[in-house]
C-alpha cells in the first residue's frame, strides 16, 4: 500500500488538490457569471417570452372563459343555440365595464375582419338589450353581420388559450373552421414571397461579399506591415460607423441626382435623361448591403490568409504547378476555414437585415424582417411577428446545423 | 457652522427653487417643420408662460411604441399627436384619457362653448382637435419639362404616359386608395361608399398600372419631410404629401414646387393624452393651452395647417399677414389653408371609421399589394 502523501499542515494531497481545484472552479464561474445572468436575464428568458407569445392567446381565453367553454359543445355547423349566446351577452357586459371590450375586438378582428366594428357596435348598444328576450334576435337586430355564421366561427377559433395558426400564416396558409388548411387567396399572400426573397438577398450578399473580399484579404496578408495596416484601416473605417449613416451616405450617393450618376454623365457615360436608376430596387439593396456587411468577411478570410505560409505556393510552383493549379489545388482549399466562417457570419447577419433594405430597396426592399417590425409596429399583432421571428430563428438554427454538419464548427476561425 | 455646511446649504438654496419648477411635459410629434409650427405656436409660449418644460419627441406615427409603454409599464410620453383612426382604436383599447370635453377644454375667444367651438365632432372620447390638413400632390417645376402644360387633376398624376416619372407616394394604404378612386373616376364624395364595393381592388388595379408602367414607377415615402426632399432631388418627379410640408418647402425653402389640390383629401389631426404618462396633471394643463383659440392659431403662424377651432380662424383673419418666418417675411395664409374657397373644389373627406373597422384587411390588401409589385 502506498503511503499517503500528506501536506505540510497535515492534510491528505487528494483533498488538498480537489480542495484549491474547486476553488478555482468558483472563481471562474464568478468571472463568468456576470455575463451569464446578464444573458439568460437580458436576452434569453426575454427571447422565450416573446416567442410563448406566438402561440399564446391565454388574455382572450380569460376575457371570455365562459363563452369558450360553452361554446365547445357547439359544432358550428348552425347558428349557436342561446345558451352561447347568452353567456356571450353576459361577458360582453363585463368586458364593457372593465373597458377591455376594445382589446376583445382588436384581437377577434386579426381572427376575421370587420369584428372591430361589430363588437365596437354591439357595446354601445348592449345596454338596450332585453335580457328576457332571445338574443340572437337581438344581436342580428343591432348588427347584420351576428347574422352570418362565420363571425361566430370565428368567435370559437379566437377564444382558444393557445393555437398555432399564425404559423400558418408565416407561410400564406389558412385553416377553415372544419380543420381544413389552405393556401390565402392569391391577392392576399406575401410571406411566401418576402421569404424566398429574403433567402436570395441572403445568399446574393454573402456571395458579393466573398468575391470582393477574398482578393482584398489576400492583399492584406502578403502586403508589407505599412501598407496592410493601412488598407485594413480602410476596411475597418467603415466597420467603426454607424450603420444608418453608411446607409444615408449610399442614398447620397446612389440617387438619380446623386453623386455616381452625376459622375456618369459628365464624362458622357451615360445620357442626362437615361440616368441609372440605382436605388429603390435590388441593384440599391444589394450595393449597400454588400458594402456594410463587407468586413465580417474580410476579417476571418484574413485571420486565416495570414497563416497560410507563402512556401507552400512556392513549394507547389516549383514542382511544375501552374499558378492557377497552384491556387486551385493548394492556397483555395486552406482558405476554406474562413470562407465559411466569413460567409456563416454574413449570411446570418443578412437575412436579418431590415434598415438598410427598406431605405434604398424601396418596395423591392421589402424582406421578411420587414414584415415582421411591420406587425410589431404597425398592425400591433405581436403573435404574428413573433411567429415569424420564431421561424426565422429556426432558419438560423438550421443552417448553423448543416454548416456544423458539412464543415464543423470547430474548423470556423474567426481570427 | 462650518464653512462646508454654509456652502452646502447655500447651494441647497440655490438648487430647490429650480427644482420646484423642474416640472416637464413630453409631447409627441411627426417632426420637421410640422413639430416646428407646433413648437414656435405653443410650445415655447407655454414653457415661458408656466416655466413647465415642454419636450418635443418626434415619431413617425402608430401606436405600438405606447402600447409597448404602457405594456411594460414604462410610460414616458404624456400627449401625442395622432391620426382620428389611432384616437379611435386606442380609445378603445383603453390607452388615452378619455375627456369631459366641455369641462376640460376652455371655451373660444369668441365665447363659444369648446365643443361648438371645434369644426367637426371628435371620432372619439380621448381625440382633442388640432389641425385640419391636407393630403395633396406637388411637383417640380424645374426638374420636368411639362412644355408649359402643367398637372393640374388627380387624373394627371396617375397618367404617366401624358407626364412621364417616377411618382412617390404614401407607404401605407391611407390616402393612396381615396387618390386612386379619384383618379379612376369615383366623385371625391362618394370614395368611401364604393371602398365597400370591391373599391379597394379597384384602387390597387389603377395603383398597379401607375407603378409597373415603364415611363411611371413608384417610390414610397414614410416621414413628412421626405416628399419635398424627393422633389427638390429629382428622385420624384410628382409627390403625393401634406400640404403644409409642401408649403415649407415652396416659402421656406424656395424649392421650385407648386402644389395641385384637385381630388385633395381633407383629414383631421388629433392631441390624446396617455393614460399614467409620467405628468398627466401638467400634461392636461398643458394641452389646454395648446389647443385654446390662441394656441392653435399659433402654429399657424408658422405652418399652412388650418387650426381645428372657428375661433382661431377669427384671431388669424383679424391680424393677416399671419404667417411669418425670417426667410418668407409675413405672407397671409389663409389662401394657402387646405380649407380655402380655392382649395376645396373638389375634395374627399378622409373617414377615420372606415380605417379604424377594417384596418386589417385594408393593410393585408396593401401590403400585399406592395410586396407583390
Amino acid at each position: 500500500m502506498t503511503a499517503e502523501i500528506r501536506t505540510s499542515d497535515g492534510e491528505l494531497l487528494s483533498v488538498k488538490l480537489k480542495k484549491v481545484e474547486r476553488r478555482r472552479r468558483t472563481t471562474a464561474f464568478l468571472l463568468a457569471a456576470p455575463l451569464l445572468f446578464f444573458i439568460v436575464f437580458a436576452y434569453v428568458i426575454p427571447i422565450f417570452q416573446m416567442l410563448g407569445r406566438s402561440i399564446d392567446n391565454a388574455e382572450m381565453n380569460s376575457f371570455l372563459t365562459e363563452t369558450h367553454e360553452v361554446m365547445q359543445t357547439w359544432d358550428g355547423s348552425e347558428m349557436p343555440g342561446e345558451d352561447v349566446t347568452s353567456t356571450f351577452y353576459y361577458e360582453l357586459k363585463t368586458a364593457v365595464e372593465n373597458k377591455y371590450h376594445g382589446k376583445i375586438a382588436t384581437r377577434l378582428n386579426y381572427e376575421k375582419g370587420g369584428f372591430t366594428s361589430l363588437i365596437k357596435k354591439t357595446s354601445r348598444k348592449l345596454k338596450n338589450f332585453d335580457e328576457n328576450a332571445n338574443f340572437l334576435d337581438q344581436f342580428i337586430d343591432v348588427h347584420k353581420k351576428w347574422g352570418d355564421i362565420e363571425y361566430w366561427q370565428a368567435l370559437k377559433r379566437g377564444t382558444d388559450a393557445y393555437h398555432f395558426r399564425k404559423y400558418l400564416t408565416t407561410f400564406d396558409y389558412e385553416q377553415r373552421f372544419d380543420g381544413s388548411i389552405e393556401r390565402i387567396p392569391e391577392k392576399l399572400r406575401i410571406n411566401v414571397t418576402l421569404w424566398l426573397r429574403t433567402i436570395f438577398v441572403a445568399v446574393g450578399v454573402t456571395f458579393c461579399c466573398f468575391i470582393l473580399a477574398y482578393p482584398i484579404s489576400h492583399l492584406l496578408s502578403v502586403l508589407p506591415t505599412r501598407y496592410s495596416n493601412l488598407l485594413m484601416i480602410c476596411v475597418l473605417l467603415p466597420f467603426w460607423t454607424s450603420l444608418l449613416v453608411r446607409t444615408s451616405s449610399w442614398m447620397v450617393l446612389l440617387q438619380k441626382q446623386g453623386v455616381l450618376n452625376d459622375t456618369l454623365v459628365s464624362l458622357g457615360f451615360v445620357a442626362d435623361e437615361s440616368r441609372l436608376e440605382l436605388m429603390y430596387n435590388m441593384t440599391g439593396t444589394f450595393i449597400a448591403m454588400t458594402q456594410i456587411l463587407l468586413p465580417f468577411m474580410v476579417l476571418p478570410l484574413y485571420s486565416v490568409m495570414k497563416t497560410i505560409s507563402p512556401s507552400l505556393m512556392r513549394a507547389a510552383t516549383s514542382m511544375g504547378a501552374t499558378p492557377f493549379h497552384a491556387f486551385r489545388k493548394i492556397y483555395f482549399p486552406l482558405t476554406y476555414a474562413g470562407i465559411s466562417a466569413g460567409s456563416i457570419l454574413v449570411f446570418v447577419l443578412a437575412i436579418g437585415y431590415y434598415i438598410t433594405p427598406a431605405l434604398v430597396g424601396g418596395a423591392k426592399g421589402i424582406l421578411i424582417s420587414n414584415r415582421i417590425a411591420y406587425h410589431m409596429q404597425q398592425s400591433l399583432d405581436w403573435s404574428l411577428a413573433t411567429a415569424m421571428a420564431t421561424v426565422l430563428l429556426i432558419a438560423v438554427l438550421v443552417v448553423y446545423w448543416l454548416y456544423n454538419k458539412i464543415v464543423g464548427i470547430d474548423n470556423m476561425r474567426l481570427g | 457652522m462650518s464653512r462646508l455646511t454654509k456652502l452646502i446649504s447655500l447651494a441647497a438654496l440655490l438648487v430647490a427653487p429650480s427644482m420646484a419648477t423642474a416640472a416637464e411635459v413630453n409631447v409627441v410629434s411627426w417632426g420637421g417643420a410640422y413639430t416646428e409650427s407646433q413648437k414656435l405656436g405653443y410650445g415655447d409660449p407655454y414653457q415661458e408662460m408656466s416655466g413647465v418644460q415642454v419636450n418635443w419627441i418626434d415619431y413617425s406615427g402608430g401606436l405600438s411604441e405606447i402600447k409597448a409603454q404602457v405594456e411594460s409599464g414604462a410610460i414616458t410620453w404624456d400627449i401625442i399627436d395622432v391620426y382620428a383612426r389611432d384616437t379611435i382604436i386606442g380609445c378603445d383599447e383603453g390607452l388615452f384619457v378619455e375627456f369631459d370635453f366641455d369641462n376640460d377644454f376652455p371655451a373660444g375667444v369668441n365665447g363659444m362653448k369648446a365643443s361648438d367651438d371645434f369644426f367637426a365632432p371628435m371620432p372619439s372620447d380621448c381625440a382633442v382637435g388640432n389641425i385640419l390638413y391636407s393630403w395633396n400632390y406637388a411637383y417640380n417645376t424645374d426638374n420636368i419639362n411639362f412644355d408649359g402644360n402643367y398637372p393640374d387633376s388627380m387624373e394627371d398624376f396617375f397618367n404617366p404616359d401624358k407626364y412621364p416619372g417616377v411618382r412617390s407616394i404614401y407607404s401605407s394604404a391611407m390616402s393612396n386608395l381615396e387618390f386612386a378612386l379619384v383618379a379612376d373616376g369615383v366623385p371625391a364624395s362618394e370614395v368611401y361608399d364604393y371602398m365597400e364595393d370591391n373599391g379597394i381592388d379597384r384602387a390597387l388595379d389603377k395603383l398597379t398600372d401607375l407603378c409597373t408602367n415603364p415611363k411611371g414607377g413608384c417610390i414610397f415615402w414614410s416621414a413628412g419631410a421626405q416628399p419635398p426632399e424627393q422633389l427638390v432631388s429629382g428622385e420624384a418627379i410628382m409627390a403625393t404629401g401634406w400640404n403644409g410640408r409642401h408649403f415649407n418647402a415652396i416659402v421656406n425653402e424656395g424649392s421650385p414646387m407648386k402644389m395641385v389640390w384637385d381630388g385633395q383629401i381633407l383629414d383631421y389631426e388629433y392631441f390624446v393624452l396617455v393614460k399614467g404618462g409620467p405628468n398627466q396633471e401638467e400634461a392636461m394643463k398643458a394641452l389646454q393651452y395648446f389647443t385654446s383659440s390662441e394656441g392653435l392659431a399659433g402654429s399657424a403662424k408658422h405652418i399652412a395647417y388650418a387650426p381645428f377651432r372657428i375661433s382661431s380662424l377669427d384671431v388669424i383673419m383679424a391680424d393677416e399677414p399671419w404667417f411669418y418666418s425670417e426667410q418668407a417675411g409675413a405672407v397671409e395664409i389663409m389662401p394657402h389653408m387646405p380649407t380655402a374657397p380655392a382649395n376645396t373644389e373638389n375634395y374627399v373627406l378622409m373617414n377615420p371609421e372606415w380605417y379604424a373597422d377594417n384596418n386589417t384587411e385594408i393593410n393585408d390588401a396593401w401590403e400585399a399589394w406592395k410586396a407583390n409589385l
